[in-house]
């Protein structure tokens, strides 16, 4: 195609066009070659055994499993979230009914952060981008009718995860489930929002104490919750390129495990609940190298440096969502075909679960009807298209395995200079991977003002008629109903119970115990998670967002 | 009217409510900054207290919101009504995120300038900001600064900062405040390389003097690009709490490249700020190197910060800026190699009879030896009386 300006012009055949005067690079700006051959392999000659190995098999370049799709399909699993919880269990019991196998729960951005529903600071926020949660009786309300042993629960937050947590087992305790049957994931990665989402509440450091007590506890207790999801989802949110996902995601991986390491935790004991969270974006190719890279180095990263035996402490398990910023909100519908596309990426990279964005989130949460499509879309991928009846179709690939052989070493040259910048807590202190991810995105922009890089429907291809979709309303009614039913659960509680829970909650807190268990208690007396969240203030204090403009 | 040729517009930039979402903020942040703007980011998780007071001292004419959150309906409405009730209405607001169209139209009414959707270019937010219509000079301000209102000193300011502010007014200003009187603030200044943590210690400073009940105003300098003249002002964000506080007032400068790390014409600023009312006045330099002296003389004392440094030797001269430091502050503390690069600096700067100077080790991060560091402060006497001996 020559430069895009109007439809017309793709009537042309391909072949009678020449080469595109600018060199093509991936999103990421990595140039590509015109033709991949068998000489493209040759730096992988002798190593291929190892790097690349049978689906099944370390280092699992070509799936976690033998049989892939085969044997079980992807998790379909759409976030969802707002307003009262029980506005949100209405939602969880139509996207089941709509064939949905997981649930995920997005909360909203007081709750995120720590604070009340009433708090000043959250005025205007209740219920808006999730569900208001303050007390274990609003986990209760949102998991209502839901068998909590059956379906598996994702559940989006990671300052004050630890708390929910305990309220989510709190009510699974009430209800009667057996926490050792208990099935999903708690996002619990507190590193990711240093580099990239800003939600955090204390410094990174007991931050990160947080994250290893959640893991502690459940390993012993809760065994098949998945205690963290890694996520570089965020991080490529905020504009980096798919390496720098890719590299930092798994350095907040390390981090995490020499923290359990030194906690004295047995590397197997807790390794094979480790689960990760990428990006699905638009270059296909890129992308799918990007997962296939992730496994064997996490593989190699787990047996090697960390002495991991299990063979599911080695593999690498990911939840995918399609790039929430590669939508556009002019002409949203073509939003469906970005969508359709990063989803492809996703399950020829082999995820186990996956959330495709519905076509009109960069205007409003979701309708209704732009969920159903965004499910429609995996359907059709899972059972249409064919593509999932053979394992790792690109395996071979003279192109994708370039890729993803380059995407290695990539990563590894990032992980050394996060270690030259004196490991992750340094890095972040000194705002190495805000300034790094602000470049990129920085780039980004420059490119497509410049049109250096398309985007249709936004710097090409554009329509002067906009039509509006059917958007979701969020109800003006919520904040209040919400704060309301928690004030009148402020004046029912015992005063007393749940002021000496949190003096304990302190005490365990600045003796370094694990803060679990105290949190269980505090979730039994009511106490609110902005409450908890203060008395944890007390001890850790707060992290002031550090403003790198540069 | 149009913004005068060769003067860049000033632009607060900040994000309001809990959403954290700042890759927008921050690039339109550089962006204005290449085009030739001056741009004060001001930090996320600001209440809209916090914004019009940045752009009420800050002297800004236009104010750059971003929110991802769906709140907007709740807090522009705020900010707008406050930049009225405090004597703003000429700074310009402009919205950046995802507005919905009947909100949009909702917010246009009450005031809002422009709305910059998901697919907005950085050159479609430049030419509206240079294109549209500013308001006029206000009037009086001698007079208005004597009565303590902000926004006249806030102007008189900007006009100082140009070179712009008469002699005569500036004597004017100074007889009807003071009356020749003696005068009781105090006035610092921090210098260092980039990166010393100047920005973080005046930050705790402030907030330990505000808990004293001290009101204080700080100048913060940064570099300005000598290509666009543009200038991204971001220390503003290290020292500002989220909140609105009257007793603390910052001002963002951009200082030009050879002005050995300062901006123009702080003398006036510090004493307009001082005859404000203001008891400690504080002034950040640019990262400054060892020849960057220019700052001496500025203010009562000069605090030169260093920090813990990996090599053996330590890296600077006594001659030039620590020479004329009046405390040396070995700061980030908390670091490995604190203590023997702190025995390096006295070592170098105590040698028998030269004059003695203070090295004092401070972190801002623990919050480490700020009250040694403000006792030592108060013990150097105020410039005025030493220039007098
Ligand atoms: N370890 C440590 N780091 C600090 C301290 N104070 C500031 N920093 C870090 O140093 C960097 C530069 O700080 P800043 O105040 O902007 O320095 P400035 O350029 O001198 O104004 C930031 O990454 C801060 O987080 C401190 O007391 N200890
Ligand atoms: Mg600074």
């Amino acid at each position: 195609m020559a430069a895009p300006g109007s439809a017309a012009q793709t009537t042309q055949p391909l072949a009678s066009v020449p080469d595109r005067a600018e060199p093509a690079t991936t999103v990421s700006g990595v140039p590509i070659d015109p033709l991949y051959t068998e000489c493209n392999l040759e730096p992988l000659d002798g190593r291929r055994e190892t790097q690349l190995g049978e689906p099944g098999c370390y280092p699992f370049t070509r799936g976690i499993h033998p049989t892939m799709y085969r044997g079980r399909l992807w998790t379909v699993r759409q976030f969802a979230g707002f307003g009262t919880p029980k506005q949100t269990n209405e939602r969880f019991h139509f996207l089941l009914k709509q064939g949905q196998t997981g649930l995920s729960t997005a909360f909203d951005l007081p709750t995120l952060m720590g604070l009340d529903s009433d708090s000043p600071r959250a005025l205007g926020e209740v219920g808006r981008l999730g569900v208001a949660v303050d007390t274990v009786d609003d986990i209760r309300e949102l998991f209502q009718g839901i068998d909590l042993e059956k379906i598996s629960v994702s559940m989006t937050i990671n300052s004050p995860a630890i708390v929910i947590m305990a309220f989510f087992l709190v009510h699974a305790e009430e209800s009667g489930f057996d926490w050792r049957k208990l099935r999903g994931t708690i996002q619990n990665d507190i590193l990711k929002e240093f580099h990239a989402q800003n939600e955090f509440v204390f410094p990174p450091e007991p931050s990160v104490r947080l994250v290893v007590d959640l893991i502690e506890f459940c390993t012993e207790h809760v065994p098949q919750w998945n205690t963290v999801s890694i996520s570089g989802y965020h991080i490529r949110e905020a504009g980096s390129t798919a390496v720098q996902e890719l590299a930092m995601t798994l350095a907040d991986g390390m981090h995490y495990v020499e923290q359990c390491l030194a906690r004295g935790l047995p590397v197997d004991s807790f390794a094979p609940r480790l689960s990760f969270f990428f990006n699905a974006h638009n270059d296909l190719f890129e992308e799918i190298a990007k997962y296939r890279a992730a496994r064997s180095l996490w593989a190699d990263l787990m047996r090697n440096r960390y002495g991991a035996r299990e063979e599911s402490s080695l593999k690498l398990r990911f939840h995918a969502q399609t790039a929430g910023c590669s939508l556009q909100d002019r002409q949203p519908e073509v939003n469906l075909m970005r969508v359709a596309y990063q989803a492809l990426a996703a399950v020829l990279g082999g995820c186990q679960s996956l959330h495709t964005n519905s076509m009109d989130e960069t205007l409003s949460l979701p309708s209704e009807h732009a969920v159903t499509l965004a499910v429609r879309t995996q359907q059709v991928l899972a059972y249409e298209t064919g593509v999932p009846n053979t394992v790792d179709p690109l395996g071979g690939s003279y192109f994708v395995e370039t890729l993803t052989e380059q995407m290695r070493r990539e990563a590894e040259a990032y992980f050394e200079k996060i270690q030259s910048r004196g490991g992750m807590i340094r890095a972040i202190e000194t705002g190495f991977f805000r300034r790094e991810i602000a470049e990129s995105a920085f780039a980004w922009q420059q490119a497509v003002d410049t049109r250096q890089k398309i985007v249709v429907g936004m710097n090409a291809f554009e329509e002067s008629e906009e039509k509006p979709c059917d958007l979701h309303e969020v109800d003006p009614t919520v904040e209040q109903e919400q704060v309301e039913k928690l004030q009148s659960l402020r004046e029912r509680r015992n005063a007393t119970d749940w002021q000496a829970v949190l003096d304990e909650l302190r005490r365990v807190a600045a003796e370094n115990r694990n803060v679990l268990p105290a949190l269980l208690q505090a979730a039994r007396a009511r106490a609110t998670v902005g409450e908890i969240m203060d008395a944890l203030a007390d001890v850790f204090g707060r992290y002031a967002p550090g403003g790198e403009s540069g | 009217m149009m913004t005068p040729p060769g003067i860049a517009p000033r632009i607060v930039l900040s994000k309001i409510g809990l959403d954290g979402h700042d890759r927008g903020i921050r690039i339109v942040a550089r962006g204005l900054r290449d085009a030739g703007f001056h741009v004060i980011y001001a930090g996320i998780w600001q209440s809209p207290e916090a914004v019009v007071q940045a752009a009420l001292d800050e002297d800004a004419g236009w104010l750059g919101i971003s929110l991802l959150s769906g709140a907007h309906m709740t807090l522009v409405p705020r900010v707008l009504e406050l930049l009225r009730t405090r004597g703003l209405d000429n700074v310009g607001v402009i919205i950046g995120g995802i507005i919905p169209n009947d909100d949009a139209t909702k917010l246009t009414e009450l005031g809002v300038k422009g709305i910059f959707g998901p697919g907005t270019s950085v050159p479609q937010i430049v030419d509206f900001l240079r294109t549209s219509a500013k308001s006029a000079e206000p009037a009086d301000l001698v007079q208005r600064f004597v009565q303590k209102d902000r926004r006249a000193l806030s102007r008189l300011l900007t006009l100082a900062a140009r070179g712009e502010l008469p002699e005569a007014v500036l004597r004017e200003t100074r007889a009807s405040v003071n009356n020749g009187g003696p005068r009781t603030s105090r006035t610092v200044a921090l210098s260092g390389s980039g990166g010393v943590g100047k920005s973080s210690l005046i930050g705790r400073l402030v907030e330990f003097l505000r808990s004293l009940g001290q009101t204080v105003a700080v100048l913060c300098c940064d570099p300005e690009s000598p290509l666009t003249g543009g200038a991204l002002l971001g220390d503003r964000v290290r020292i500002s709490k989220p909140a609105e506080d009257m007793g603390l007032f910052i001002r963002s400068l951009p200082a030009r490249a050879g002005q050995q790390g300062i901006a123009e014409h702080l003398d006036v600023m510090m004493e307009l700020l001082q005859l404000f009312g203001f008891q400690t006045v504080i002034l950040e330099t640019v990262g400054a190197g060892q020849g960057d002296t220019a700052v001496y003389g500025l203010a009562d004392a000069l605090v030169v910060l260093l920090q813990p440094e990996t090599g053996d030797e330590l890296q600077w001269e006594k001659a030039g800026l620590l020479e004329v430091a009046d405390v040396v502050v070995v700061h980030k503390a908390d670091l490995p190699g604190a203590d023997a690069t702190f025995s390096q600096v006295h070592e170098l700067l105590n040698l028998p009879g030269s004059r003695a100077v203070p090295v004092l080790k401070v972190s801002a991060a623990k919050r480490a030896g700020l009250q040694e560091l403000w006792d030592t402060l108060q013990g150097v006497p105020q410039r005025s009386q030493r220039d007098a001996r």
